[in-house]
């Protein structure tokens, strides 16, 4: 009975979902009425489809894939912060954020091998060491991008600028092996070890502890960083540029300074995400934190560039279809999860929690 | 006496007249690739040059799809490596493994570039500006995502070999293939040419300076953003179908988004309104490196730090000379003809005397 209903719902959410793209999205302007309706239907989807889903692979098994995939899940929501904080301040999307993530990562890793050659520090320290390197390395490669780069450069818009961050990524991707050697590197975990949760007597999940400290990490990163957005005034400027640079320029924000400091700390979070994501994903090499990026850049469409919270909805999304999609086809899963953003960016061209702003023409 | 003289006179102006064709440096440009081919056949040229550059030439008939989406549409698309790769496929896979005649694979890929433009045309509507580029992006990487596992199509993750390439029943040979590429080349160059000028190309470069005034002017923006679209498809799918008759090899790995990246850098770093720029662009981008930088001794041992200056070029050029390098060189012989003028008039008066 309670799968029929739910079939049910999906059927009427598809039917309007082509019924909408088809003919009402021809309507210049789209009434209130409609508008809420689509939300609350598209809402009513991806919860039916996510019900259905988990009723197929029972609770206990979602929960378990859930958790192994936490530690994937924070550095998705690390990447995208960081792209959409500079999204909000500079008006373009970063394509180096990866790869500037990337050069911290191979910090750390090459930090990680001097210091146990040189030194006789206990592991916890080097790996703490190392993540303080990751993050600085990402901070002021952002900081030297924004302030060197980019305010030199003498016609910015927002095309010029992420033209200028995909020609970094060339750069990094040409000086890495120099800098670095061709081999790639390992960072490692805190401890292999992991937590055992007792649902009932037969049925155990299994917590990593590196998911844990990932999960620590990027909730007291993302608390810091939602509290100077809220209380500090480097956030209120933040704020204030994103609405309109020139007006806060005007009102006497220092713009280039809130400019500068959007870059270094998001390189900060890149930073901090590659190191998470280098034991658990594959070894440091150039290009691994590409499907980072590309996921990153996924989730900040599907959940709208105009809010902070909405790309964090959109990175724990699709992190969930992946967990679901893996566990139906293994083969397939990145292809079923992109066609699902694919629909639901086009159900909502501004992202879930987008807002549309006016053009004057 | 006269009469002869009179003809002379009338033929050098006929071909003057002709040299003045918008086709003509072109096409003699495709003469001069010909004549570079049949001599390094004689082994004049060394074929590590020749290799190169026709497979720069395959990059450039990509560039110059891309160029009608970006600089006359004004439409950012990362999808171009996925259509590169399918293009190479749809001919591996159709043509060489099952041994189809040429046309049917022709049809079968033009069929799929159809739809394929079409769809991302669609998603366009809807979809603007760097949005537009992620998503993009997006099919790009389901596209490869089916290279890897589509097994039966694609040969996954080992990549796909390309034997036996017919055309019409007669075996093509590497000399052959090349001629294929520089006439296939000029022929794109002319048709985009043609493109440019045409209403559909005045009607996208409307679109590209303002949407809605473009829409007030009568354009349609569907027919014309699915235009835009199909045609860049169809250039880029030609342009895998060539890649995979002169490499003889397509794997996942090279579809990448450093690819599209790259031809992005190939189209903005020579002028994405230029036909020259393009080619010049390419030429900086994929050219350079293979020909030349690739026999230095450091390059060698580090063959990605090529990378290092396609980078900075991109940068400098979109920092100081939004227009690409081919504005920079017309600036460059603006000023030179000033700089002569200027010597020309300084020698008029050493010669006629102060005052002219």
């Amino acid at each position: 009975m309670f799968e029929n209903i739910l079939i049910v719902v999906a059927c009427v959410v598809a039917v309007y979902y082509a019924v909408d793209l088809v003919f009402l999205r021809k309507q210049q302007k789209r009434p209130v009425y409609q508008q809420r309706l689509i939300n609350l239907l598209l809402f009513l989807g991806i919860l039916t489809v996510l019900v259905l889903a988990v009723r197929e692979m029972t609770l206990y098994l979602f929960l378990q894939i859930f958790l192994l995939n936490i530690a994937e899940l924070c550095v998705l929501i690390l990447a995208t912060t960081g792209i959409v904080l500079i999204f909000k301040t500079s008006v373009t999307t970063n394509f180096a954020q990866g790869t500037i993530a990337t050069v911290g990562a191979f910090t750390a890793a090459k930090l990680i091998l001097w210091l146990t050659a040189n030194t006789g520090y206990a592991m916890p320290v080097k790996l703490a060491l190392a993540l303080v390197a990751s993050a600085m390395t990402a901070f002021v490669i952002g900081l030297f991008v924004d302030t060197v780069i980019i305010r030199n450069s003498r016609y910015p818009n927002s095309i010029g600028k992420q033209m200028i961050t995909m020609g970094l990524v060339l750069v990094l991707l040409g000086l890495m092996p120099l800098l670095f050697g061709l081999v790639p590197l390992t960072i490692e975990q805190f401890s292999y070890d992991g937590k055992l949760i007792n649902l009932t007597d037969t049925l155990i999940l299994y917590v990593p502890d590196h998911n844990l400290f990932a999960a620590a990490v990027t909730a007291a990163m993302l608390v810091l960083l939602f509290a100077a957005l809220r209380f500090t005034k480097w956030g209120l400027g933040v704020r204030a540029t994103a609405s309109s640079e020139t007006v806060a320029g005007m009102m006497g924000v220092n713009t280039r300074l809130i400019t500068a400091m959007s870059w270094a700390i998001a390189g900060v979070f890149g930073g901090v995400a590659a190191y998470l994501y280098a034991p658990v994903g594959s070894a440091v090499t150039v290009s691994f934190m590409t499907p980072v990026q590309v996921n990153g850049f996924l989730a900040s469409v599907l959940g709208g560039f105009s809010t902070f919270g909405g790309p964090i909805v959109g990175a724990i999304l699709i992190n969930l279809f992946q967990s679901i999609a893996s566990f139906y086809n293994s083969v397939w899963t990145n292809v079923i999860v992109y066609v699902l953003v694919l629909l639901l960016v086009l159900a909502k061209p501004l992202g879930l929690f987008g807002k549309k702003t006016a053009k004057k023409v | 006496m006269t009469l002869l003289s009179y003809r002379a006179a009338a033929a050098v102006k006929r071909l003057k007249a002709v040299a003045k064709h918008p086709y003509f440096g072109f096409v003699l440009f495709g003469l001069v690739l010909i004549a570079f081919r049949l001599l390094s056949l004689g082994g004049l040229i060394p074929n590590s040059l020749m290799k190169p550059l026709v497979l720069t030439m395959i990059y450039a008939i990509v560039a110059l799809g891309f160029s009608l989406l970006l600089g006359y549409g004004g439409l950012a698309s990362l999808g171009t490596a996925g259509f590169v790769g399918l293009g190479s496929y749809v001919i591996g896979h159709f043509s060489g493994t099952l041994g189809y005649p040429f046309l049917a694979t022709l049809a079968i890929s033009l069929v799929g570039a159809v739809v394929l433009g079409a769809i991302v045309g669609f998603i366009s509507l809807r979809i603007e500006g760097m949005y537009l580029a992620i998503i993009t992006l997006g099919l790009s990487e389901i596209l490869k995502e089916v290279f890897k596992s589509f097994n039966a199509f694609t040969n996954g993750v080992n990549g796909l070999g390309f034997r036996n390439f017919a055309l019409f029943g007669l075996p093509v040979s590497d000399f052959a293939v090349d001629l294929i590429v520089i006439v296939v080349f000029i022929l794109l160059i002319v048709g985009t040419l043609n493109i440019i000028k045409s209403p559909t190309g005045r009607a996208l470069l409307a679109m590209k300076n303002s949407d809605s005034a473009a829409q007030s002017m009568g354009i349609g923006l569907m027919k014309y953003r699915l235009l835009a679209f199909v045609l860049a498809t169809i250039y880029a799918v030609i342009g895998g179908m060539l890649y995979m008759a002169d490499q003889k090899f397509s794997i996942p790995t090279t579809w990448t988004l450093d690819f599209s990246l790259n031809i992005l850098a190939a189209v903005v770093v020579g002028g994405a309104q230029s036909i020259t720029g393009i080619l010049l662009g390419t030429f900086m981008i994929f050219g350079l490196n293979m020909t030349v930088l690739n026999n230095i001794p450091f390059f060698l041992a580090y063959p990605d730090a090529t990378w290092i200056l396609n980078g900075v070029l991109i940068i400098l050029v979109t920092m100081f000379y939004p227009g690409g390098l081919i504005r920079l060189l017309l600036t460059v012989k603006f000023r030179l003809v000033k700089a002569v003028n200027i010597l020309k008039k300084k020698w008029r008066r050493y010669r006629y005397g102060e005052d002219d």
